[in-house]
């Protein structure tokens, strides 16, 4: 089925982190913790969604030339009413994440799902295609987070897993900057291995 | 229940934020926008260009000079239509918005004025203005500003600082990856993994800077 | 020209409906975030407040310290102080206020509790953005915070800056940033004349005076009650 396609392409084949490197900001920025990987993934994948549907549904309303204005906007008015649910509902979350929310809006996976397949595509097929990008953007997340966390802090989802004696010496750079650039570094080349051996294997 | 009143108390900002100049604070600020809090490699604002336009030094050097440029004019504009619009509007929810299509537009408009006025200026510059307006670091510094809750003169020596910052690290990384061309580096390792880890060596210099200027 | 207009109607059209469903969203959200800053405001001012007479029920007034020391960019200190009292004892049983000091990667705010001896009672921490796992921890009452109870403003400097407090490991710069600006506040209220006379404060044992104390010298600090902005009778916490 294409509309199966289009819901698992953005999970493992065109992942935007490990295959199309779109992004790359907030998911450096709060996979500090498993808990901010969550909430930023669900904030960015219904944002993805909401804007797939709309620009998929306007697409022949929207004149070409200034479709990029509108769909600024449209993202942009997305991420506003996140940003305020969040702050109303969660704000814990919403103080850990920040000033990435507002930056969601220049996330290139959502600008670029909307003019690279909402536009020209139906709306059911646009909004399969928006929650696979949006998981495959959370599981990407959660998998950094996860060695990020476990690493830094000893914990998985605030549960302790490594015992107080790592915790009190736990690897601090798992979860400073350098941590994020130096084990994607590792997680990238893993993917591209993993890529040589299914291509050497075919 | 006067509890307004005492909200109001409580949250207002602290008020060397908002008047003076004192120069000490601007350059702890100057310094923490360069260094300690390096947008790149501290903030981790930028990445996609800080990735993708750091192949050339040439091109890293004209990226960094087009995002000071850009970054200044959106502070400027930015910072005006919030305090002077929807501050007084009580309209601050839409910041999102309205940050974004300042910056949106003020690309397009120094686009077309350098196309017409200085060629050779838009020769230089010209292929990265697109790519600015989906730069997480210029939106980035003019929300930062009304979070710090800075002052205009303060919000622009910020902007100008981060800009700085951001083309230092561009710099830094093409120059690394042109010798990076030379090293024999793992094939697994090659291309985009080995230039997060490059990146991840220059942040732990980086986290060096931690303590200066506070 | 008519495509021109078109195109600017659609483009007016769009940034309307996005303005009009923004504006109903935030009808509806953003009460509820100001109660919850509200709420937490009265929470952490109950927490650390209750420390100082528990079980009283207390009234808020705001004061205004001006003259503050502002030395260098380390801190940005500012104070709200609100004076905390019994009804019928005007005088008063501590302050409270909220220290800022500019941490690693954040402006660390700390609402504190002191007596009337000038001496912390409590100290919670309002926000902050420092690194997590490392400068987060000031959150965490049995590190930091949790040693300035019962301190003077003497007594609260770290020990890497030849005080007694031990910062927090990895995590100075967040550590005296907070510690800091709770010291300055003390300082300030001590300079305008807030706290009983003779207590722990302008004692001879007291050498270091702030180096910048001519900006607020004795003419400097006026101290105003604003009576009509008294509040809330917030029960005192039990703890």
């Amino acid at each position: 089925m294409s509309l199966m396609k289009d819901l698992t392409r953005g999970i493992y084949r065109e992942n935007p982190i490990f295959k199309l490197a779109l992004g790359m900001c907030p998911f450096l920025a709060v996979t500090t913790s498993v808990e901010n990987a969550i909430g930023m993934g669900a904030a960015a994948t219904f944002v993805l969604i909401c804007s797939n549907f709309l620009v998929s549904l306007l697409r022949n309303l929207i004149p070409s030339k200034v479709r990029i204005p509108c769909y600024i906007v449209i993202i942009a008015t997305f991420v506003t009413l996140v940003d305020m649910v969040m702050n109303a509902y969660v704000p814990d979350l919403h103080r850990s994440l920040g000033i990435f929310i507002p930056l969601i809006v220049v996330n290139c996976i959502i600008l670029g799902r909307a003019e690279g397949f909402a536009n020209r595509h139906p709306v059911m097929s646009s909004v399969a295609d928006a929650v696979g990008m949006g998981v495959g953007f959370t599981l990407a997340m959660i998998v950094l987070a996860s060695f990020r966390e476990l690493l830094g802090n000893g914990t998985w989802l605030n549960i302790s897993i490594l015992g107080t004696a790592y915790r009190n010496q736990p690897l601090l750079i798992a979860i400073l900057a350098p941590g994020a650039f130096i084990l994607l570094g590792f997680i990238l080349g893993f993917f591209s291995i993993l890529e040589k051996r299914r291509g050497g294997g075919r | 229940m006067s509890g307004s009143a005492l909200l109001s108390i409580l949250i207002s900002a602290p008020e060397t934020g908002n008047g003076g100049f004192d120069l000490g604070r601007m350059m702890a600020i100057i310094i923490a926008a360069i260094f300690v809090n390096n947008f790149v490699l501290s903030r981790f604002l930028g990445i996609c260009p800080f990735l993708g336009v750091s192949k050339q030094l040439d091109s890293a050097l004209g990226m960094g000079a087009a995002v000071i440029f850009v970054m200044t004019l959106a502070t400027l504009g930015s910072w005006t239509v919030y305090n002077l619009l929807l501050v007084p509007m009580e309209l601050t929810y839409l910041r999102t918005i309205a940050f974004i299509l300042i910056i949106a537009s003020l690309v397009q408009l120094v686009e077309m004025i350098l196309q017409k006025f200085s060629p050779a200026l838009y020769q230089a510059l010209g292929i990265f203005l697109p790519l600015i307006t989906t730069n997480c670091a210029i939106l980035g510094v003019a929300v930062l500003n009304i979070d710090e809750k800075y002052s205009l003169g303060y919000s622009l020596v910020n902007a100008i600082a981060a800009g700085i910052g951001f083309t230092l690290a561009l710099v830094l990384m093409a120059g690394l990856r042109q010798r990076l061309e030379l090293a024999d580096v793992p094939p697994a390792l090659k291309g985009k993994p080995v230039a997060f880890l490059v990146a991840g060596v220059m942040s732990i210099a980086f986290l060096g800077f931690a303590g200066l200027g506070g | 020209m008519a495509e021109m207009l078109k195109l600017g109607l659609v483009l007016m059209l769009v940034a309307l409906v996005a303005a009009v469903a923004l504006g109903l969203v935030n009808s509806r959200t953003a009460p509820i975030i100001a109660e919850q800053k509200e709420m937490e405001k009265q929470e952490a001012m109950r927490q650390v407040a209750g420390n100082l007479s528990p079980g009283d029920s207390l009234r808020f007034d705001s004061l205004t310290v001006s003259g503050l020391p502002n030395p260098y960019y380390s801190v940005d200190s500012f104070l709200r102080v609100v004076k905390v009292s019994v009804p019928p004892d005007t005088s008063g049983v501590g302050y409270v206020f909220i220290a800022y000091g500019k941490g690693y990667s954040s402006t660390v705010q700390t609402m504190v509790a002191a007596d009337m001896q000038g001496r912390i009672a409590g100290t919670t921490i309002l926000y902050q953005q420092e690194t997590p796992g490392l400068g987060a921890n000031v959150t965490d009452p049995s590190k930091l915070i949790g040693s300035f109870t019962g301190r003077g403003s003497v007594g609260i400097l770290l020990a890497k800056d030849g005080g007694e407090i031990d910062a927090i490991t990895g995590s100075t710069i967040t550590s005296r940033a907070v510690t800091n600006s709770v010291r300055e506040g003390l300082e300030a209220m001590e300079e305008a004349g807030l706290f009983a006379p003779g207590a722990l404060t302008g004692d001879e044992d007291l050498p270091q005076q702030p180096p910048c104390d001519d900006v607020g010298s004795s003419a400097g600090n006026d101290v105003t009650g604003t009576a009509d902005t008294d509040s809330t009778a917030a029960e005192g916490g039990n703890e």
